[in-house]
Order: structure tokens, then C-alpha cells, then sequence
């Protein structure tokens, strides 16, 4: 093992299974906030392609960001078949998957990789959650005041 | 009966969030001899049907007797899913005859024609769609709903 390698604490991998070109941009928002990242990858479900390709590449994709620890594949519609894919991969890979994609879940997944996967998966369904506010609402609040 | 349905999919988004709500289906009916011996994909599938919805998943040989089971329990209006032309062919072969058949989602490969954005179809699965057709089945090339509706054939 290298000097660079043994400073470099392993993390949990990230992958990004949307509907069309969603995830490529959310990937994209989710670095412009943070930087760019590594073994944090995009793949789109391309509706014209059958299932078994589709399935290929996500695999791929999970192993490519897999560093030992597991990976997290974030996805957008619970029973969409971005996430039945991802959900059969569980059989073959260590692999947490959670639906409903936003920005605040990709931060909190970037920021939390260190983590072991269970919490982390935790941690990015809360960040989903609290992500949500009518904004509005509450600065209509604070300014009535 | 509401929906008899080519998905390649077979249950994903379009049917949660589109079909079932515009045909009030309260029965999915998977119809496909590998997921009918697979559980753990069973429970994939159908982990985000809504719960007043049933789903059922039955082998193409017995899909005609589980139908007829479904109607005598008056269980409402069924969604059938078949992931090809082929085996909804041999499904009404085997007695399972249905006046409508919905062509939603025939995945495109190699040596296939692409005959809309969401179906491409080989020989063979033209040829079975023109067998169906002959036989009085009207074919509705929709992928979700609100598609207009295109007879092709």
C-alpha cells in the first residue's frame, strides 16, 4: 500500500439511477455546491433500452464507486424502474438504495461518506425530508413580526 | 376487465402512478413464467403498489384460470402485464381471450423496428400482433394514457 493510499480513508460509494438525464444534472448541481467528487456517478434509465442492458450498467456503475464499504444508490420514483433495478441488485452487492432524489439528499450523501452505510442511509432520507419547506411561508412569518 | 397490457417493464412508474389511478384497477396480474418463480422479485415489484391494490403474479399456463377465479370473486377492474408479444399470444392461445390489448413498452434492439418512441417490434413480434388482430383483438399502441390513441396494423 502506498503512502497516498493508506492516508486516504476509504468511503461509501454513490450512484445516482434516475429516469432520463435527471440524475447526469443533479450530479452536476450536487458538485457545483460542493466540489467535484470521486466514486460518485450518474447513470439514466433509458426507457427505449430493455431491462437487462439497463441492469448491466447499473452494476456497473455500483462497482465502479465501490470501495470495500458499500454503496448508496440514490433514486427518483419509489416503484419507478430505476429503483426495481437498483433494488434487485441488493441480491448481488452491498448496496442501501433510497428513492425520492433531491439536492439536499445528494449533499447529505457527499458530506456523510466517511460513515458506515446503515446511518448514512439514515442520514440522507432525514436531509431529504427537512430539505422541504414552503419557504415562502416562513419568511412571510418573520417578516410580520 | 379494464387494461390487457405489453409492458417490458411490467410494473414501474407508468402503471403506478398512471394506469392504476385512470383504469381504478384493483388487481395487477403479472403474467410471466420467470417472475411467477422468483418471490424476492415478486416483492421488488410490487412494493410500491398502493395497498387497496392486489398484485398477483401467475405463469402464462395459468393466467386463464386465475382470471377466471378473479371474476367469480368480483374483485373489480384488472390490470394483465405481459412483458412480450409472445407470451400474450400464447396466453389467448391457451384460452385466455381478451378484445383490447394495450402495446406500451416493447423495448428497441438490434434488427428491430421502431414503430413509436416507446415500441420496437421484431418479426416475430409483428407477426404476433397481426395474428391477435386477425383474430378480432383491437391493438392500442399507448404508453401511458393520455398517448392518442394509434391502431397500426
Amino acid at each position: 500500500m502506498t503512502v497516498s493510499e493508506k492516508k486516504k480513508a476509504r468511503q461509501i460509494g454513490v450512484v445516482i439511477v434516475t429516469h432520463g438525464d435527471f440524475g447526469q444534472s443533479l450530479l452536476e448541481a450536487g458538485t457545483s455546491v460542493l466540489g467535484p467528487q470521486e466514486n460518485c456517478v450518474a447513470v439514466g434509465v433509458d426507457v427505449e433500452k430493455g431491462v437487462d442492458e439497463t441492469m448491466e450498467s447499473i452494476r456497473k456503475a455500483i462497482r465502479s464507486v465501490d470501495e470495500g464499504r458499500g454503496v448508496l444508490a440514490l433514486t427518483d420514483l419509489f416503484g419507478g424502474s430505476p429503483t426495481t433495478m437498483s433494488l434487485s441488485l441488493m441480491k448481488s452487492e452491498k448496496l442501501e438504495v433510497i428513492t425520492g432524489v433531491n439536492l439536499p439528499m445528494l449533499v447529505a450523501a457527499i458530506q456523510g461518506r466517511a460513515m458506515d452505510l446503515e446511518p448514512l442511509a439514515e442520514k440522507v432520507r432525514v436531509a431529504g425530508t427537512q430539505g422541504i419547506k414552503v419557504a415562502g411561508a416562513m419568511l412571510r412569518k418573520r417578516t410580520k413580526k | 376487465m379494464t387494461l390487457v397490457r405489453i409492458d417490458n417493464r411490467l410494473i414501474h412508474g407508468q402503471i403506478i402512478e398512471t394506469w392504476l389511478p385512470y383504469t381504478g384497477a384493483e388487481v395487477v396480474v403479472v403474467a410471466n413464467d420467470e417472475l411467477s418463480k422468483d418471490a424476492l422479485q415478486q416483492e421488488i415489484m410490487s412494493l410500491a403498489i398502493p395497498h387497496s391494490v392486489t398484485s398477483v403474479f401467475v405463469g402464462i399456463d395459468d393466467l386463464s384460470a386465475k382470471i377466471e377465479f378473479l371474476v367469480s370473486q368480483n374483485s373489480g377492474s384488472v390490470i394483465i402485464l405481459f412483458s412480450n408479444c409472445s407470451d400474450a399470444k400464447k396466453a389467448y392461445d391457451r384460452g385466455f381471450c381478451f378484445a383490447s390489448l394495450n402495446i406500451g413498452n416493447v423495448h428497441y434492439s438490434p434488427g428491430k423496428k421502431q414503430i413509436s418512441p416507446s415500441v420496437a417490434l421484431s418479426d416475430d413480434d409483428e407477426h404476433c400482433l397481426k395474428v391477435l388482430s386477425r383474430k378480432g383483438v383491437e391493438l392500442d399502441f399507448r404508453c401511458v394514457p393520455n398517448d392518442p390513441v394509434q391502431v397500426r396494423f
